[in-house]
C-alpha cells in the first residue's frame, strides 16, 4: 500500500485538520505563559492529543505557531501515512520495515517556496521573523528546539552522506545571534572540532517548520556517513525533496518555512541556558558555541513550528521514541537473532526493554550487556530490562508482570560500575559516568535452574481466533 | 511599554537592554541581559521578570558564571591543517 506523503508542514497540518487532529486557537493568547501551558496541557491529554495552531498572539502581527505536530501516537501514525489508530507497537514495526529500505536517493527541486523572501546581514531580525516565546520558568530565554541544523564535514565537504541533519537546542541571543548546544557525542560536535582545529568557522543552515518525516530523522541516531535525507526517503517510501540553500550551498528541505544560514563561530564560547531538557530536568551553567546568522529565506507569513518539552511524556518523546528503538533492535538482532523486539522509548533509551528467546542460561544477561555497548547504548541504556520472547516490551503491564514474578535479585541483577552515559543524565556522578544495570526478567533456562517455573500459564491456543472474532463483532456494532 | 534598560532578574549586576518591542500595539518589550544573556518579555509572569520573585534554583552569581565550563572544550589549533 502506498502511504500518504507530505512535502511540507502546511501539507501535514491540512491532513491533521482533516483527521480532526488539529485544534486551531484563534482567541487571543499571550506568548507567555499561554502557548507553552497549552502545549504542556495537550501532552497531558494522552495518546490521542491534537496538534495546536495559534494565530492570534498578543503583540504579534500575523504570527502562526504550531505545537504538538508530533505530539501523540495518532499524529505520529499520520506523519508516517498510517491510519491514525495504528498501535504504538505496529508503528515501530513499520518504522523498522521501512528503515531497512535505506537508502532512497533524494529528489532535487529548484523552486523552494522559502525563496519568496530573504534578508541579509544587519537587515536580519529573528524576533520579527519568528514569534519566539519561552517554554519553562527556568529557561534562559527563547529557544529553537525543533529545527534541523544542516552542516558538513570540513575535511570532506562534498560527501553527501556526511552532511549532517540534526536537531540541537538553540537559544536566541540577539537579532541574528544564537547559542547552540552540540552534545559531544553528536555529529555536529565532530565537525565543529575539525573546523576549530583549523581555526575556521563551521557554516550551517537551519530549517524551521518542516514536513513531519525530516524532523523525525533529525532526531534519530544514524551512523556518521548515513544521510538523513536518504533515510527520510526510506521512511516516507518516496524520494525526499531537497534544494540548495543560497549562501552555504547546503542541501536543505525543499518545503521548509524558514531557512537560516550562517556559521558557528570558531573557538567562541558563551554562557548558555539553562533549558528544560528531554530528561525532564534543566541543564545549563555552561559556555557553548555561538551562531551568527548571515542570511534568511522564508515563505510569506511563515509558520513557526516548535515543541514543548518538560516533565515527560511530551511531544519530544513521541518524536524520538520509535526512532531510538530501531538501531538498537537492528544491532542486537544482527548478532543475536533470538531478539524479538526492543522498546527504548524512555528518555531516548536511558532505559530499554528487550524481549528475547534464550539460547542457554545467562544468555539474556549477555543481550542486556550488549545493548549497552551499541553505539547509542554507550551514551544511553543505563538500564536494560530483558524479558521473555512472549512478553511484548511495549505492553508495560506485561513487563511489570515479568519483573514481579521472574526476578529474584539474587542472580538476576548485573551492575556494571562507572560506565559512560550522556552528560545530561542528572543521576550521573560525575556527569558522563554512571553505573549501569541489567535486570534479567526472563524465565531461567538450563543450566540456570533457579526458581519454580515448570507450570507457567499461557493464553489458550484458541484465544487468538477469538480476539479476531470479538474485534469483528465490535466493529460491526457501529 | 518601557524602553529603558532594566536590572536583570537572574544575575546580581546585569543590566538588560531592549532586544525588541511588540510589532503591534505597544504591548511588550523583550529585554536581554548583557552579562548572563537572560532574556524575558515584559508581560511574562512576575516570577520570571522580577528579581525578588525569581526562583532561587535559577539565579546566577558571578562565581557561577566564572565557573561555567566550555562545552565542548575548544581544541588546540592544528599547526599544519
Ligand atoms: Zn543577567
Amino acid at each position: 500500500m502506498k502511504s500518504k506523503v507530505f512535502d511540507d508542514l502546511r501539507g501535514f497540518l491540512s491532513e491533521l485538520d482533516r483527521q480532526g487532529q488539529l485544534l486551531r486557537i484563534s482567541e487571543e493568547v499571550t506568548a507567555e505563559p499561554d502557548i507553552a501551558a497549552a502545549a504542556n496541557a495537550a501532552a497531558r491529554l494522552g495518546d490521542t492529543a491534537p496538534a495546536l495552531m495559534f494565530d492570534n498572539v498578543a503583540g504579534f502581527i500575523k504570527a502562526q505557531i504550531a505545537v504538538g505536530v508530533h505530539g501523540s501516537w495518532r499524529n505520529h501514525a499520520l506523519a508516517l501515512g498510517l491510519p491514525m489508530e495504528t498501535s504504538m507497537r505496529d508503528q515501530v514495526a513499520e518504522f523498522i520495515r521501512r528503515w531497512e529500505t535505506f537508502p532512497v536517493a533524494p529528489e532535487r527541486r529548484d523552486d523552494p517556496p522559502w525563496a519568496e523572501n530573504s534578508a541579509e546581514g544587519d537587515e536580519i531580525d529573528l524576533f520579527s521573523l519568528l514569534p519566539l516565546f519561552r517554554l519553562n520558568d527556568g529557561d534562559g530565554g527563547f529557544y529553537l528546539d525543533k529545527a534541523p541544523v544542516i552542516s558538513r564535514d570540513p575535511e570532506d565537504p562534498d560527501n553527501f552522506g556526511k552532511q549532517n541533519v540534526g536537531i540541537y537546542r538553540m537559544q536566541v541571543k540577539g537579532a541574528r545571534r544564537l547559542g547552540l548546544q552540540p552534545v559531544p557525542m553528536h555529529d555536529i560536535a565532530l565537525q565543529l572540532t575539525k573546523a576549530e582545529e583549523r581555526g575556521e568557522d563551521l557554516p550551517i543552515a537551519i530549517a524551521v517548520g518542516n514536513d513531519p518525516v525530516i524532523t523525525m530523522m533529525a532526531g534519530t541516531p544514524l551512523e556518521y556517513d548515513q544521510s538523513e535525507y536518504e533515510m527520510a526517503g526510506a521512511l516516507r517510501q518516496s524520494p525526499y525533496p531537497i534544494s540548495s540553500a543560497p549562501l552555504t550551498g547546503f542541501d536543505v528541505p525543499w518545503g521548509a518555512e524558514v531557512v537560516l544560514e550562517g556559521v558557528i563561530e570558531g573557538r567562541t564560547r558563551e554562557l548558555e541556558g539553562p533549558f528544560g531538557e528531554f530528561t525532564g530536568h534543566y541543564s545549563g551553567g555552561r559556555k557553548m558555541p555561538v551562531v551568527r546568522i548571515d542570511r534568511v529565506s522564508y515563505r510569506t507569513d511563515p509558520i513557526f513550528e516548535t515543541l514543548y518539552l518538560g516533565m515527560p511524556w511530551t511531544e519530544i518523546d513521541f518524536l524520538i521514541g520509535p526512532a531510538t528503538c530501531v538501531p538498537l533492535y537492528q544491532q542486537l538482532k544482527a548478532e543475536y537473532p533470538e531478539v524479538q523486539a526492543v522498546n527504548a522509548m524512555y528518555t531516548h533509551g536511558l532505559l530499554a526493554i528487550i524481549s528475547t528467546k534464550k539460547r542457554y542460561g545467562g544468555f539474556a544477561k549477555a543481550v542486556g550487556v550488549r545493548a549497552m555497548t551499541t553505539p547509542h547504548g554507550l551514551g544511553y541504556v543505563k538500564m536494560a530490562i530483558v524479558v521473555d520472547e512472549d512478553i511484548d516490551p511495549f505492553n508495560l503491564p506485561q513487563v511489570m508482570w515479568a519483573l514481579s514474578t521472574k526476578v529474584n535479585p539474587d542472580g538476576d541483577l548485573v551492575q556494571l560500575p562507572k560506565m559512560s552515559v550522556m552528560n545530561l543524565d542528572p543521576s550521573a556522578v560525575p556527569p558522563g559516568i554512571s553505573d549501569k544495570l541489567v535486570i534479567d526478567a526472563t524465565t531461567p533456562v538450563a543450566p540456570d535452574v533457579r526458581g519454580h517455573y515448570g507450570q507457567a500459564a499461557h493464553d489458550l491456543p484458541e484465544t487468538a481466533q477469538w480476539v479476531t472474532r470479538l474485534n469483528a463483532m465490535l466493529a460491526d456494532r457501529i | 511599554m518601557n524602553t529603558d534598560n532594566q536590572p536583570c532578574p537572574r544575575c546580581p549586576d546585569g543590566t538588560a537592554t531592549v532586544a525588541t518591542v511588540s510589532p503591534s500595539g505597544n504591548i511588550w518589550t523583550v529585554y536581554m541581559c548583557r552579562v548572563c544573556h537572560f532574556s524575558w518579555r515584559s508581560t511574562e509572569p512576575k516570577r520570571r521578570t522580577e528579581s525578588a520573585l525569581y526562583p532561587e534554583a535559577f539565579r546566577l552569581t558571578a562565581a557561577d558564571m566564572a565557573a561555567a565550563p566550555d562545552v565542548p572544550a575548544v581544541p588546540p589549533l592544528r599547526r599544519n591543517p
